[in-house]
């Protein structure tokens, strides 16, 4: 059976998908007792042992670990909305924002065989932030600017083009975006393909049809605001929000129903408590948060309306709870002696009730942001034993270098702990929740700063970190930088710079620019480590075959062991990766690696020259099998013939 | 309070400019002389194919602020204040906007094409200046630019008109191309004082 002949026909689809089932059916009954427990689709990702230990000693590195070895901080997590293991419908490809995946085909044993099945390149070059998506046999991408869209039939060999949406977003974007003209991808939902337009539109496309079903306006690009976020979907709303937090933007994050593209709510992150949504039942853990309009009261009269706290990052969701979590960007402008106050809610993180949008708690990480730490990064939500009691947490790695786990029902920070170099602070005091500010790196108008650690981009940017419930551990890649900081007084302009940071990037003490971590969130201390010459500026993917995936802005992209951080396969990728991975199995039953390569957002923003002298951008799709084998490879022409050969 | 006080005088910068003919666009030359806004007009978007060669003469405009210290401070002082330096850099080498350091230009570097950029604004994101800036605002603007060292001499404007490079050698094949003079009564390097 040739499935390149368009005449192939449904019926033999149907067929062929049914023995893949059957392969799919063998392969649970085959594989290995520990592997089939963690592949069920279980609502809750269990760790073998219910009384794990709280602070496991780390296997020495490059040390293969036992067969037995226990979860290293006894962390599960909720894996809802439980998608089928093969595919990947979001970002994160669950709510509690794991970038877990359940296949082992692919292993610690095997993954060094891992070869380029095929690639697709896409034809724009800025920067390629995003995750691709697997939905049935059809892989769907989104660009950065233009934001063209496009299907990739999986079951065809070379997975060509099914349909192309080319959404023609206004070019004026393109000046508006402070790093780059990205976009951080697509959620899938009820047949439809969502995402966002750098210049504020948000769209739904039929994924059947490649046809636009609603475009919502959400917002001025002549003000400055773009959108780059990735919508995030829970039931029938699509969570959404802005960028511009150089900008002067008056951030937000809205709902909009999955079917019609109508905005249901709207909470902006500065101002009144109305168009705060913060009402009866808003209870922040920390008495300083507590107050009327403290959106309002926190800065110098009026100066909260271009304060930013732009929702340019991730959304996670519980559903015991119904309530989404996200954080907002720094405060505008980015001269902080202009706007005295704690300058709330930037830099925060919002817990709301996903069908209102009423804050139910918040937690400002870095009250009056001097250094443009946003609160964006993503909030893994995990079940972790804290000093012998389980507790449902947050997870965040704040630009401020700190790695927070948080009480998810009330805001309470029960661990802080720096995971990157800083010297902005000299320490966290626990009572208060509040950073300890070092009065040495508060900048002043015209005066230069040198050594700041973290610099604007902080100790680790928007690259969304993994979690393993088989090592209870937390991947991610971070920055060592630091910046020599001379702050201006600016004007409030509309479509122009709030700005007024003039900075020059370098590297923290040890020279490289960036690392890749695994990081015990029970404990708040990091496992091991893998230094990078540059910035690694990628996502994390995890996996049960207990391997993590990462790139690096100079072009590698990796496999390490989940326990040992040992590095066991590296291939070098056209350009610069600041994508994240992600797995699937295709349409043939094999597991697949995919990773973009085309590095540009903040990795390669212009005033780092000094930081960007490796790679020109690119975008090209990358998918990896083992020993590269896919339907039409070589002279293995015929899916028919490949499938005869796969090895379950 | 600092900020509120830049806020204001824009406003008030503006507003008069909506009230005078400050903005350019009439046929008189200005007083002071600066580079009649009729040149201003005829300088197309970049390398146009079918743009009459008569442009050239426009192209040939020379800053009359060039070089002037005094200008190239104030210009300074407005790229700041306007947040120039918020997409192109403290240094002007570049960030959200272009560098404008270097030798390549987007919509051409001849003080007269960088003058047109900040007066009408940029498809991709650059804001049209000239309704909050007066004409000697943004030339001085281009002053402070020039001072960076990668735009073209204005004498340099054939090359600039055909897209070539300041001081690149031409075939002999290419000689024959219509070479209009430069404006007889065009303006000088003294320019009005500052």
């Amino acid at each position: 059976m040739d499935l390149r002949a368009p005449t192939a026909g449904y019926a033999r689809k149907y067929v062929y998908l049914g023995a893949i089932g059957l392969l799919f059916a063998m392969a649970m009954v085959c594989l290995p007792l520990r592997a089939a427990a963690h592949s069920a689709p279980a609502a809750t990702q269990t760790a073998a042992q219910t009384a794990a230990p709280v602070a496991a000693a780390p296997a020495a590195p490059g040390a293969t670990p036992p067969n037995d070895q226990r979860s290293l901080s006894g962390a599960t997590f909720n894996t809802a909305p439980n998608d089928p293991p093969g595919e990947w419908h979001s970002q994160a490809r669950d709510y509690a924002n794991s970038r877990y995946s359940t296949l082992d085909r692919i292993n610690a044993g095997n993954v060094g065989k891992l070869r380029i099945a095929w690639t697709f390149s896409d034809g724009t070059l800025h920067g390629h932030e995003a995750a691709p998506l697997v939905v049935g046999d059809t892989m769907y991408v989104v660009t950065p600017f233009p934001d063209i869209a496009y299907a990739l039939d999986l079951t065809k060999p070379g997975a060509s083009i099914k349909w192309t949406f080319q959404p023609n977003p206004s070019p004026t974007a393109i000046g508006k975006a402070c790093c780059d003209a990205v976009n951080r991808g697509s959620a899938y939902a009820d047949g439809l393909l969502i995402y966002n337009l750098l210049d504020d539109h948000t769209v739904a496309v039929d994924v059947k049809t490649g046809k636009q079903v609603w475009r919502t306006k959400m917002g001025n690009v002549k003000t400055g605001e773009t959108m780059t976020m990735a919508p995030f979907v829970v039931g029938d709303k699509v969570f959404v929000g802005d960028s511009g937090g150089e900008m002067g933007v008056h951030g937000w994050i809205a709902a909009l129903d999955v079917k019609t593209g109508k905005e249901l709510w709207r909470a902006y992150s500065t101002g009144s408590d109305k168009i705060v949504r913060i009402g009866d039942d808003f209870k922040p853990y920390y008495r300083w948060m507590k107050g009327k309009d403290l959106g309002i009261t926190t800065w110098p009269a009026g100066m909260w309306k271009h304060g930013a706290g732009s929702v340019w990052g991730w959304i996670s969701y519980d559903p015991d709870s119904n309530l989404i979590y996200y954080g907002t960007s720094n405060p505008g402008p980015r001269v902080p002696t202009q706007r005295p106050g704690d300058n709330l809610w930037t830099s925060t993180i919002f817990a709301r009730d996903a069908d209102t949008g009423m804050a139910r708690w918040a937690y400002q990480t870095t009250p009056h942001d001097q250094w443009d730490y946003d609160a964006v990064n993503e909030d893994i939500l995990m079940d972790l034993p804290i000093k012998g009691q389980m507790r449902k947490v947050l997870v965040h790695f704040d630009r401020n270098a700190y790695a927070y786990t948080i009480d998810r029902g009330t805001g309470q920070v029960l661990i802080a702990a720096p995971f990157a170099y800083q010297n902005w602070s000299t320490g966290m005091d626990m009572k208060t929740g509040r950073p300890i500010i070092n009065p040495d790196k508060e900048p002043k108008p015209g005066i230069k700063i040198n050594n700041l650690c973290p610099p604007d981009l902080g100790g680790k940017d928007w690259q969304p970190a993994a979690a393993s419930p088989r090592t209870g551990l937390v991947y991610a890649g971070i920055f060592n930088l630091c910046m020599n900081l001379t702050d201006h007084d600016v004007g409030y302009l509309p479509s122009t710079p709030y700005d007024g940071m003039q900075m020059k990037r370098h590297a923290a003490p040890g020279g490289n620019l960036g690392e890749f971590m695994a990081w015990n969130p029970a404990t708040g201390k990091k496992v091991w480590s893998i230094k990078e010459k540059f910035m690694t500026m990628s996502g994390a993917l995890a996996t049960a075959g207990d391997v993590v995936f990462y790139g690096t802005a100079d072009g590698w992209f990796r496999a390490v062991n989940a326990w040992t951080g040992k590095i066991l396969w590296s291939q070098k990728l056209g350009s610069g990766v600041i994508g994240q991975p992600i797995t699937y199995t295709g349409p043939d039953g094999r597991q697949y690696v995919a990773i973009y390569s085309g590095v540009g957002g903040a990795a390669t923003i212009k005033t780092d020259k000094s930081l960007r002298s490796f790679l020109p951008g690119g975008g090209t799709l990358y998918v990896f099998s083992i020993d590269g084998d896919t339907p039409g490879m070589g002279t293995d022409a015929t899916l028919e013939s490949t499938r005869a050969s796969a090895k379950p | 309070m600092n900020l509120r006080a830049v806020h204001q005088s824009l406003i008030v910068a503006a507003m008069l400019c909506a009230l005078s003919a400050c903005e350019g666009g009439s046929s008189t030359p200005p007083a002071n002389g600066l580079p009649s806004p009729g040149d201003v007009a005829a300088v197309p978007v970049g390398q146009l194919a079918g743009a009459p060669d008569e442009v050239a003469s426009a192209l040939s405009t020379v800053n009359p602020y060039g070089g002037n210290p005094q200008a190239i401070q104030d210009g300074k002082a407005l790229y700041r204040k306007m947040n120039c330096a918020g997409c192109h850099a403290y240094d002007g080498t570049g960030n959200m906007g272009p560098d404008l350091t270097d030798a390549y230009w987007r919509y051409g570097g001849l003080p007269i094409q960088i003058y047109k950029s900040i007066h009408d604004g940029r498809g991709k994101g650059m804001p049209a200046w000239g309704k909050a800036l007066p004409p000697q605002e943004i030339w001085k603007l281009v002053a402070y630019i020039q001072s960076f060292g990668g735009s073209m001499p204005a004498r340099d404007y054939r090359h600039a008109h055909q897209g070539d490079t300041h001081g690149e050698n031409v075939a002999p094949e290419l000689r024959g191309l219509p070479s209009p003079q430069p404006r007889p009564s065009g303006p000088t390097s003294k320019g009005p004082k500052t």
